[in-house]
């Protein structure tokens, strides 16, 4: 597993035992709470032992980029003199051949599959997102297998409007799924806000390994499928969240 | 800033945050982490420093929102910024040279201000394990100085890091410079105790303030290296009214300077708090803008 940084999502294939090894540069908890999920799993190696290799925000971005590129790694002026690079022996600091200077280089990442959320795609799988978008761009080039999760299917005319904002071009793109709200919990930028709440309450039930298995039992297994999930929730809060997201900002409009 | 007045009341957090917010500069470019640091960034942005830039690792530059920052990829970030670019992009941005200051927090740091946010009491397998670098390496390596914002416990406040995720001046003397590492590096340390220093040939840190009523001796004891300390110790200014009056607007409710955020966690009050929240900043926050 190579996110970027390990949410919630992530943390839940941690806590059901579904992840081996990831390749990360931090676990954010914010303002949801200390992700107890991914402290147990690697501090008491509960549910399992799980391997961890770290980096920095930058290098993660360039080992997509590398990949995306076709090349085995890139360089970064990040990493040198800290325990990163002591402890992950897959990072070389080699000296520059130009300027003889000390360099970090990190190598490529590339997924087997990356999902990848946005907020309109066409039929096609012509991709946009919109406001902050990660490193998207390049996940979806470096992955052999690319899943397009997107808030709305809009028509390929409505698609070249505005063709700069398509970030990911369907030639990357195996498959298009049309899942509104699929960032629940998180925000989407222009469509709904950050679910806060829910998100301490996350925080809170996951505590300890027994509330996991009751917060799973009940929000992942307990559920049918993502309409499910979405009337647990309440499609008027999601609604709420929406309508409090767009008083901010609504794409085209300004607010 | 002449006949400056003082603001009455204030709380720790604020003349933490007010004080860093002197930290920064008009017309500067700033890398900024979420919680009190965008608190105090913000701050200097709308008193002193008009014409600063303030970026956040989620990937948004110059964001001018009507509501409080959560997250660094919280859709808030978006919310009228200059731009919003792919992350390696941004961190590509501040490599090259274009931020002037970062300011993050730590959950550790040493007499030369490296800086710990990854695992306390050995690795891989912690004690207690932390967060992991993020953006912290990156904006440590090349920012041009670096701001930190923590709280000051012997057990934080250490000889050596128990692991080096973020460097300040290594081991002192050259020893950045020799790394190839093309950033400052630290300038200062804001706790809840006072604001310490960088010496600028051994990259050791010194007391240069207390907070009003804290002495020496009490820094001294929640730290654990032999601090050194100039003659005489400043004192530090108290927030002034335009300060606190804008970090309550910026924070009406108290998510971070106050006990908001235990009312979200409330499981039947909580959803309808939040959505006053978001009902209610947009007009309250506006004013800040123009």
């Amino acid at each position: 597993m190579i996110p970027r940084y390990l949410s919630v999502h992530d943390s839940i294939l941690i806590g059901l035992g579904q992840v081996e090894k990831f390749e990360i540069a931090y676990n954010w908890g914010g303002i949801w709470g200390s992700d107890a999920v991914y402290r147990r799993a690697l501090e008491k190696g509960i549910p399992r032992p799980i391997e961890i290799e770290e980096y920095s925000n930058l290098s993660v971005g360039m080992r997509f980029l590398a990949a995306s590129l076709g090349v085995s790694f890139m360089p970064v002026k990040s990493l040198l003199g800290s325990d990163i690079p002591r402890y992950n022996s897959r990072i070389k600091i080699v000296d520059d051949p130009y300027t003889g200077e000390p360099v970090a280089l990190v190598p490529a990442a590339q997924p087997d599959v990356a999902f990848i959320h946005v907020q309109r795609c066409d039929e096609m799988g012509n991709a946009q997102i919109l406001g902050h978008l990660g490193d998207d761009d390049s996940l979806a080039r470096a992955a052999r297998h690319v899943v397009i999760t997107t808030e709305e299917i809009v028509p390929t005319e409505e698609i070249r409007r505005l063709p700069n904002l398509t970030c990911i071009p369907y030639y990357c793109v195996d498959a298009v799924v049309k899942v509104p709200f699929a960032s629940h919990g998180r925000g989407c930028s222009y469509y709904y806000a950050m679910d806060v709440p829910f998100g301490i309450q996350v925080g809170n039930a996951w505590a300890t390994e027994d509330g996991f298995k009751r917060w799973a039992e009940e929000w992942i297994f307990g559920v049918e499928d993502w309409e499910g999930y979405c009337r647990k929730v309440g499609w008027e809060r999601l609604l709420r969240l929406a309508q409090a997201e767009q008083r901010y900002q609504k794409f085209g409009e300004v607010r | 800033m002449e006949n400056k007045e003082y603001a009455r009341e204030y709380t720790l957090m604020e003349l933490m945050a007010a004080t860093m917010a002197r930290e920064f500069c008009d017309y500067e470019t700033a890398f900024v982490g979420i919680g009190p640091p965008l608190i105090a960034a913000m701050t200097a942005r709308l008193t002193h420093a008009p014409n600063m830039t303030i970026a956040v690792e989620g990937g948004a530059i110059g964001s001018s929102p009507r509501r409080l920052l959560t997250c660094i990829a919280d859709t808030t970030i978006d919310e009228r910024a200059y731009s919003c670019l792919p992350m390696w992009r941004l961190f590509g941005d501040q490599q090259r040279g274009f931020f002037d200051v970062g300011l993050i927090g730590a959950a550790q740091i040493d007499k030369y201000g490296n800086l710990n946010t990854t695992a306390l009491g050995g690795y891989p397998r912690a004690q207690v394990r932390v967060a992991g670098s993020g953006g912290g390496n990156d904006i440590g390596s090349s920012v041009g100085r670096l701001l930190i914002m923590m709280k000051q416990e012997k057990r934080r406040f250490v000889e050596r890091v128990d692991y080096l995720t973020t460097p300040g001046f290594l081991a002192g003397g050259d020893s950045r410079k020799k790394a190839g590492l093309t950033g400052g590096g630290p300038a200062a340390v804001i706790t809840d105790m006072g604001v310490f220093r960088f010496d600028a040939v051994t990259g050791e840190m010194y007391l240069d303030k207390c907070h009003p009523g804290i002495t020496p001796e009490q820094v001294k004891e929640n730290l654990s290296w032999t601090l050194k300390m100039p003659a005489e110790v400043g004192e530090t200014e108290p927030p002034t009214r335009e300060q606190a009056e804008i970090m309550h607007t910026l924070d009406p409710f108290g998510l971070y300077l106050g006990n908001g955020r235990q009312k979200m966690a409330d499981p039947q009050e909580g959803f309808e708090f939040y959505m006053q929240v978001l009902e209610q900043s947009y007009s309250m926050m506006k004013p800040l803008w123009r």
